[in-house]
């Protein structure tokens, strides 16, 4: 293997490492969030340090390989992608972060209906499941997938545009449960954002297998819509 | 885009005897811009830049057919005159190749073999051009020192200046900075930027990020082919043919 494959498989490997960690930490979110385990939140807000550090790491490796490489054309692609799926990763954790910090302010498990009406664990499952997913369309450098995830991103967005109504009409049934539904409203927010940012990690994987910048055709498109 | 074509190649083929050096190559360079040409060795990129001043009529068995055309005249013609030619298309080498002579012989070289014998018009052109190549500076106290007391990136600033002279409207440059070394190739560099605003050049090398960074286009060889000519960003960033990439990312082979 070239000198300069070695080094990017070692970029790559790092990065899945990351990957990895920032999805356990969603996973333990979810957990966290269902049984309203305030140890387990307190272990996430923990570990989210430990992502950081991952961040700081392959931001340091990118710059060497720069430096050293000055890499073109595919290599430039993957390290350019690499940077910039390391930035998201790092946000994805600090959303996992963000949930831990909700659940802390929940005293006990989320009522049963709420769960229902929000419709925030199968929201909850289809970010994990699109995080999955995009982590397959990394290492199989595999654009259709990336593509086909980009548009699974409606689901949450639909639930998130719902939510705030839902959320509403239970807290007036439920005056006793509004700090609950606020932290749940907040938990959704959350998973909206990481659909966008495995969107963002998902055009960085086209952007490096085809050299096409697909955020602009969307940008366009989202202008018509 | 509306650009003007200096330099063309069309249908060109090129032997040495029975050797086919170059296959039908076709290629329209920019007027005042650089035109890298890369490939591995041997591929035929110092064969083809030669065939815009007919360098290679001196070498025993070289043909070509097809056309090159300067401002849209075929240079092969038969009433192209040679000398006119070359005072046109200027020639750089690797090596630098400065004459056993003074600093200022050197550079009024092409000016005195064209008849020209007025001191004051040679020393203006030896000032004038020694300046465009960046050494004005650095030689003007020792303008009749022998060249060959000259540094490396000196030498080859100097054989710059020389081509410079001619008031050529075309500069080729055979790995002009290969020998020199990071600082002498910045200079190198430097000069080939600012000379493209009067000068239409073609630049081989063999340093990518040289390519990268001196040149508008980008034209890669592969054995005597014109694989894949483009914008040198987009070379660089998004080659369409596997083997541009693979030369370029350094995976050939
Ligand atoms: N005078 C010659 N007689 C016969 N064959 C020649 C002659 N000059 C070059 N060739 C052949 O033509 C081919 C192209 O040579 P050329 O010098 O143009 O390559 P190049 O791309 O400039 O290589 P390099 O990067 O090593 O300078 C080579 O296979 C070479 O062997
Ligand atoms: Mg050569």
């Amino acid at each position: 293997m070239p000198h300069i494959d070695v080094e990017l498989e070692r970029l790559k490997t790092k990065l899945l490492e990351m990957w990895d960690l920032v999805e356990y930490q969603l996973q333990s979110g979810r957990e966290a969030m269902l049984n309203a385990d305030q140890e387990l939140a307190k272990l996430i807000v923990k570990r989210d340090k430990k992502v950081n550090q991952y961040d700081l790491k392959i931001d340091r490796m990118c710059e060497n390989f720069f430096a050293l490489f000055t890499p073109v054309a595919v290599d430039l692609r993957m390290v350019l992608a690499v940077l910039k799926i390391n930035a998201n990763l790092e946000r994805i954790g600090d959303t996992a972060e963000g949930i831990a910090r909700f659940v802390q302010k929940l005293d006990s498990p989320v009522d049963s209906q709420l769960l229902e009406l929000t419709q925030v664990l199968p929201m909850y499952e289809e970010a994990l499941a699109m995080f999955a997913e995009c982590r397959v369309a990394f290492i199989s450098n595999d654009p259709k997938l990336a593509k086909a995830l980009i548009k699974r991103d409606k689901m949450l967005n639909k639930i998130y545009r719902k939510s705030d109504a839902v959320a509403t009409k239970f807290m007036q049934e439920n005056p006793n449960k509004i700090s609950e539904a606020l932290a749940i409203l907040s938990i959704i927010k959350k998973l909206e954002r990481v659909g966008d940012q495995v969107t963002n990690i998902a055009e960085e994987i086209i952007f490096y297998r085809e050299a096409k910048f697909v955020k602009h055709k969307q940008d366009k498109k989202k202008k018509k819509d | 885009m509306g650009k003007k074509t200096k330099l063309e190649a069309i249908d060109l083929d090129a032997y040495y005897g029975d050797f086919h050096a170059l296959k039908s190559i076709n290629i329209a360079m920019e007027e005042k811009a650089v035109t890298a040409f890369i490939g591995p060795s041997g591929c035929g990129k110092s064969t083809f830049l030669r065939t815009f001043n007919r360098m290679n009529d001196y070498i025993e068995g070289f043909r070509t057919e097809g056309q090159i055309l300067i401002d849209n005249k075929d240079i092969y013609q038969k009433d192209v005159r040679v000398d006119e030619l070359r005072k046109n298309v200027g020639m750089v080498f690797q090596k630098p190749n400065p004459f056993p002579k003074s600093i200022y012989e050197n550079v009024v070289y092409g000016l005195k073999i064209q008849g020209v014998k007025k001191k004051s018009v040679l020393e203006e052109a030896a000032e004038t051009s020694l300046r465009r190549a960046a050494l004005w500076d650095e030689v003007k106290d020792k303008l009749h020192k022998s060249a060959l007391a000259l540094s490396g990136g000196q030498q080859q600033r100097l054989c710059i200046a020389r081509a410079l002279a001619i008031s050529p409207s075309v500069l080729l440059m055979d790995e002009p900075a290969s020998a020199l070394d990071p600082i002498s190739t910045a200079k190198v560099e430097e000069l080939i930027y600012e000379l493209k605003n009067d000068y239409t050049i073609v630049i081989v090398t063999h340093n990518m990020q040289q390519a990268g960074r001196v040149s508008d286009y980008t034209a890669f060889f592969y054995m005597g082919e014109l694989v894949e000519f483009n914008k040198t960003k987009t070379m660089f960033t998004s080659p369409k043919d596997e083997r541009t990439q693979n030369y370029i990312t350094g995976r050939f082979g």
